[in-house]
C-alpha cells in the first residue's frame, strides 16, 4: 500500500510496513527448498538473525532442532509455486504451542510484511481524511469575501498570487502531467467522442441543483484563510464584480461546490501518483 | 591415621591421560562420589626426579585455592610408589556437550558457561596464575549444571618480570598468535584467547581454528582476523619465531557468528584482539554489556546433559515408578504422584 522503498534499509526501525526487499541474483532460483534461505539472507531487514533458525543454523545442527526450542523462529507457512510464498515469524513456547509475531508475503521474489488490520485501517484513514483535507484546502482557495457582498466562489481568477495554495498545485500539476500527455488515436478519439454523445443523450445537463449545505458550513469555518482572500480582494475585487451573477450566494456556491468537486478529483489522481506534497511550509 | 586406600571405593573406570589414569570412586567417610587421578610413576628415567612434575603443579596450585568453578582438590595420599589425587566428581565436560548433537546450545547456555568460566579464572589471575591449558576438555560440568576448570597441569605463576616461560603450552588450536610466535613472556592474554576461542566454538559447534601445525594455525588465525602489522602490533617483529606472513584482509566476525548479537560480537573482537594488551581481562569481559542485556543465562539445572547421561538419570524415575505401581496396585494414590 505504501510506495515499496527498496534498499532504503534504516527506514526498517520506523515501519517495516513500508519496506519492501529482494536479491536479484536469487530470484530465479527460488523454490520451495530454498526459500528460508532467501529470506535469512543477511541483507534482508525482515529478518532478525537472533532466531532459533539462525542459532541452529549456525551450530550446524538439524533444522528438526526448531520445534525442541522456544523463543523466536521462522516458519514456511505457505507456498503457491513459483509466486507465493508466506513466511511466518513466531514465538514458539513448547514443541505444540506457538504466537504467531507477523507474516510475510514474498510475490516474484520481492519480500513484505503483511499489515496488520490495524494498519490498514489507519493507513486508509489516513490517506482519506489527507485527500479530503486537500480538497477543503482546494475549495478555500476559491472563496472570496467582501463585506458588502459576503461570500462567493470565484474559479475564474486562478492568476498567480491569488491563492499560495493554487499556484503549488498548478505549478506541480503541470510538471506531473503534461510530460505524460500522449497523442491519442484516431480510434481513441472517434470512440471518446461516441461514448460522450451518447451519455449526454442518455442524461441530459441538469439545469438547477440542490444545494449541498456542508459546503458552505466548512467554508465558514476555516476563517483563518478569510484573512488571506481579503488582503487579495483589493486587487481582484473589480474584475469579479463583473462576473458575479446576480443569483443569490447561495446558489453560486452550489455551482462552485460542482466545479469544485470536479478539480477534486483530478487532485486525487495528482495524489495518487506522487508522496504527499509538504503543503504547510509552502502555506 | 586411617588407610587412604580404603577410604575411596572404585566404582568405575573414567579414562586415561599421559600421566595419569582416573577413577570414579566412592568416598565412604562422606559418602560422595570423587574422582580419583592416579598418576603414574613413568620410566624409570622420570622416576629419578621424584614426583611428576604436572602432578605436583596440581597438588601445589589446587592446595591453595577454593572456587565455586575451580576444580576441587580434596585429597592427595600416597600408596607404596604412586601418588593419587582426589577431585570433585564432574558428570561430564564441555568437548562432549559441545559434539552432542542432539544438543542446541541456545544463547542463554552459552552466556552461562562463559560466565562461569570467566569468574573462575578471574579468580585464578587474581592469584596470579595462568591456567595455560584452557579448552572444552577442561572445562568440567556437573549434574547440577556447575562448570569447573579442571586439569591444572600446566598451570604456572605469572608476573615475575625476569622469569621466563616456556611457549610451548596450550592445546593449539586455542593457542594464542603470540605464543605461536614464541612469546617467552605473556600474561593472561593466553587465557584469553583460549577462552575467545571457546566462545566461538560454543557457537560453531565445531572448532573455530583447526589448526594443523603452529603455521598453519597463525595462517587461520590471520585468515579471520587480519594480518597484523607492525602499527597494529608493536613488538610483533621482535619475537623469536616471527615469520612474515601474506597479507589477509580481516572478516567481520557478525558474518561468521551470524546469529550472535552484537553485544557477543563486542565480547568475542574483546577476548580475540590479536595484539595481546589489546585484550580485555576476566573482570573486563565480565563487565562487558553482554553479560547484563538479555537473555539471562541458564539455571544450572536447565543446562543441557549429553544424552548418555540423560539416559541414566530418566531410567531412574521408572524404576522407582514401576515398584510403586507393584505396591499399590495401580490405585489413584499412585495418580497423583505422577
Amino acid at each position: 500500500m505504501m510506495p515499496g522503498r527498496i534498499g532504503n534499509l534504516p527506514l526498517a526501525a520506523e515501519n517495516p510496513l513500508g519496506l519492501s526487499w529482494h536479491d536479484s541474483a536469487w530470484i530465479p532460483l527460488l523454490s520451495p527448498s530454498n526459500i528460508m534461505d532467501y529470506f535469512s539472507e543477511r541483507s534482508n531487514p525482515f529478518f532478525d538473525r537472533t532466531c532459533n533458525n539462525e542459532i541452529v543454523k549456525m551450530q550446524r545442527l538439524s533444522m528438526d532442532q526448531l520445534q525442541n526450542m522456544t523463543g523466536l523462529e521462522y516458519i514456511l507457512l505457505h507456498v503457491q509455486d513459483p509466486i507465493l510464498y508466506v513466511i511466518r515469524k513466531q514465538h514458539r513456547h513448547s514443541p505444540t504451542q506457538a504466537t504467531p509475531l507477523a507474516d510475510y508475503y514474498i510475490i516474484a521474489g520481492i519480500v513484505y510484511q503483511a499489515p496488520d488490520l490495524a494498519s490498514v485501517l489507519n493507513s486508509r484513514l489516513l490517506s482519506a481524511v489527507h485527500h479530503l483535507q486537500c480538497s477543503f484546502e482546494e475549495t478555500m482557495s476559491y472563496s472570496r469575501y467582501h463585506p458588502s457582498k459576503g461570500y462567493w466562489w470565484d474559479f475564474k481568477a486562478t492568476k498567480p498570487g491569488l491563492s499560495p495554495y493554487s499556484i503549488g498545485q498548478s505549478s506541480t500539476k503541470d510538471a506531473s502531467s503534461t510530460p505524460k500527455e500522449e497523442p491519442s488515436t484516431l480510434f481513441q478519439r472517434q470512440r471518446v467522442d461516441m461514448l460522450l454523445a451518447e451519455l449526454v443523450r442518455q442524461f441530459p445537463l441538469p439545469i438547477t441543483q440542490t444545494t449541498n449545505q456542508s459546503n458552505g458550513v466548512t467554508v465558514k469555518s476555516e476563517n483563518s484563510t478569510d484573512k488571506n482572500a481579503e488582503k487579495t480582494e483589493s486587487n481582484v475585487n473589480n474584475i469579479t464584480i463583473k462576473q458575479e451573477p446576480v443569483d443569490p450566494p447561495v446558489s453560486d456556491m452550489t455551482n462552485g461546490g460542482l466545479q469544485g468537486h470536479a478539480e477534486i478529483k483530478t487532485e486525487i489522481k495528482q495524489e495518487n501518483m506522487k508522496p504527499p506534497p509538504e503543503k504547510k511550509p509552502r502555506l | 591415621m586411617e588407610e587412604p586406600i580404603l577410604r575411596y571405593e572404585k566404582i568405575d573406570f573414567l579414562g586415561e591421560g599421559q600421566f595419569a589414569t582416573v577413577y570414579k570412586a566412592r568416598d565412604v567417610k562422606t559418602d560422595k562420589i570423587v574422582a580419583v587421578k592416579k598418576i603414574k610413576i613413568g620410566s624409570r628415567l622420570e622416576a629419578q626426579d621424584g614426583i611428576n612434575r604436572t602432578a605436583l603443579r596440581e597438588i601445589k596450585l589446587l592446595q591453595e585455592l577454593q572456587h565455586i568453578n575451580l576444580i576441587g582438590l580434596l585429597d592427595v595420599f600416597g600408596q607404596k610408589s604412586n601418588v593419587s589425587l582426589v577431585f570433585d566428581f564432574m558428570d561430564t565436560d564441555l568437548e562432549i556437550i559441545v559434539k552432542d548433537n542432539s544438543i542446541v546450545l541456545t544463547p542463554a547456555n552459552v552466556k552461562a558457561y562463559m560466565i562461569m568460566t570467566l569468574r573462575g579464572l578471574e579468580y585464578l589471575h587474581q592469584n596470579w596464575i595462568l591456567h595455560r591449558d584452557l579448552k572444552p576438555n577442561n572445562l568440567l560440568i556437573n549434574r547440577e549444571g556447575i562448570l569447573k576448570i579442571g586439569d591444572f597441569g600446566l598451570a604456572k605463576a605469572f608476573g615475575s618480570p625476569t622469569r621466563i616461560n616456556t611457549h610451548q603450552v596450550v592445546t593449539r588450536w586455542y593457542r594464542s598468535p603470540e605464543l605461536l610466535f614464541g612469546a617467552r613472556q605473556y600474561g593472561t592474554g593466553v587465557d584469553m584467547w583460549a577462552i575467545g576461542c571457546i566462545l566461538a566454538e560454543l557457537l560453531l559447534r565445531v572448532p573455530f581454528l583447526p589448526g594443523e601445525s603452529d603455521l598453519d594455525q597463525l595462517s587461520r588465525i590471520f585468515q579471520v582476523f587480519g594480518t597484523p602489522s607492525e602499527e597494529t602490533w608493536p613488538g610483533m617483529k621482535g619475537l623469536t619465531d616471527y615469520v612474515q606472513f601474506k597479507q589477509f584482509p580481516p572478516q567481520q566476525l557478525r558474518h561468521i557468528f551470524s546469529a550472535a548479537g552484537d553485544d557477543l560480537i563486542q565480547l568475542m573482537e574483546s577476548l580475540l584482539a590479536l595484539y595481546p594488551p589489546n585484550r580485555c581481562d576476566c573482570t573486563q569481559a565480565l563487565q562487558m554489556t553482554y553479560f547484563s542485556n538479555k537473555p539471562a543465562p541458564s539455571v544450572g539445572s536447565k543446562l543441557p546433559m549429553p544424552s548418555s547421561i540423560c539416559k541414566v538419570e530418566t531410567e531412574k524415575p521408572s524404576l522407582k515408578r514401576k515398584l510403586l505401581e507393584n505396591i499399590d496396585g495401580g490405585s489413584l494414590a499412585k495418580r497423583l504422584q505422577f
